[in-house]
């Protein structure tokens, strides 16, 4: 009883962050999407036209997802939709540190202006946190496995 | 599997009422409001990209209160210092040069970046696209 307990504090800790540092993430880009279009266009991945309509979606799709990992109707879809991002951001990271880029991240929005990325601290934090979303994607498929069962 | 796709639609559904907001609120300036370049200016995340020469053409009491690492302050009443100063960097280690101001709304580093092209024909001369407030954010 005591493991299970542990187990759901540790879950209930991880949805937490996940949910702080998403919702965190996208509130100033909410607020300043000229900004994080920059920062998109950076990587040099896609073209501007793209890029702004980038700048105006993920944001909000951050803000759902954070919020959505605490809400039980669509917390099984946020965190499977966070932990597709956080893989495309670590390829964009890879991609970017790969040429060379000397780019601030912009992934909470746009950073002090000489703040350049760290890659092996952003691909880290991206791993800790896909770390976290395995952990609550597993407890929430052993939830709808009891629940079925019973 | 049906629910977790009745999840995504929700989720995709909440986003889209998000993006209508901002793009009906006026919360904020649009991506492709801002994003236009008038000639002759860069943004500061391609400044950034390029390991530019920086040129601080704001109040010398702006100047050294903070300014972006290794800048060179130019004004008029130091041209001739500033200039020499940028000349050596220059020949150095041939770079882009840019030039920032306060804001979107000064002129100033336009001007100066004017005056440089006729100083420096050679060197590849921008304005700093929303100067200094757009280094900072």
């Amino acid at each position: 009883m005591a493991a299970i307990t542990n187990r759901h504090l540790f879950v209930l800790l991880a949805r937490l962050a996940l949910a702080g540092v998403f919702v965190t993430a996208a509130l100033p880009k909410i607020e300043d999407p000229v900004a994080f279009a920059h920062s998109v266009d950076a990587f040099r991945v896609i073209d501007a036209g793209l890029s702004n309509w980038i700048a105006l979606c993920l944001p909000w799709l951050e803000l759902v997802r954070g919020i959505g990992i605490l809400v039980p109707a669509i917390r099984r879809a946020s965190g499977g939709l966070i932990g597709l991002l956080l893989l495309l951001f670590i390829t964009l990271h890879l991609s970017a540190w790969a040429r060379g880029l000397d780019i601030s991240c912009g992934c909470f929005g746009s950073e002090t202006g000489h703040a350049s990325a760290d890659y092996r601290w952003l691909i880290l934090r991206n791993l800790l946190l896909l770390g976290a979303v395995i952990l609550v994607l597993k407890q929430d498929r052993r939830n709808n496995i009891k629940d079925s069962c019973s | 599997m049906a629910r977790f796709f009745r999840e995504i639609l929700f989720i995709a559904a909440l986003t889209l009422l998000g993006v209508a907001f901002s793009l009906f609120s006026g919360l904020a300036p649009l991506p492709w409001e801002g994003s236009a370049l008038a000639a002759g200016e860069i943004r500061p995340a391609d400044a950034r990209a390029l390991q530019v020469i920086w040129i601080d053409v704001r109040s010398e009491a702006d100047y050294h209160n903070q300014h972006i690492p290794a800048a060179i302050y130019l004004d008029d009443d130091h041209w001739e210092t500033g200039i020499i100063e940028l000349m050596d960097a220059w020949l150095t280690q041939p770079r882009p040069i840019v030039v920032y101001c306060g804001s979107e709304h000064c002129g100033t580093s336009k001007r100066i970046a004017e005056h440089l092209r006729e100083a420096l024909p050679d060197a590849e001369i921008y304005s700093l696209k929303g100067g200094w407030d757009a280094w900072l954010r």
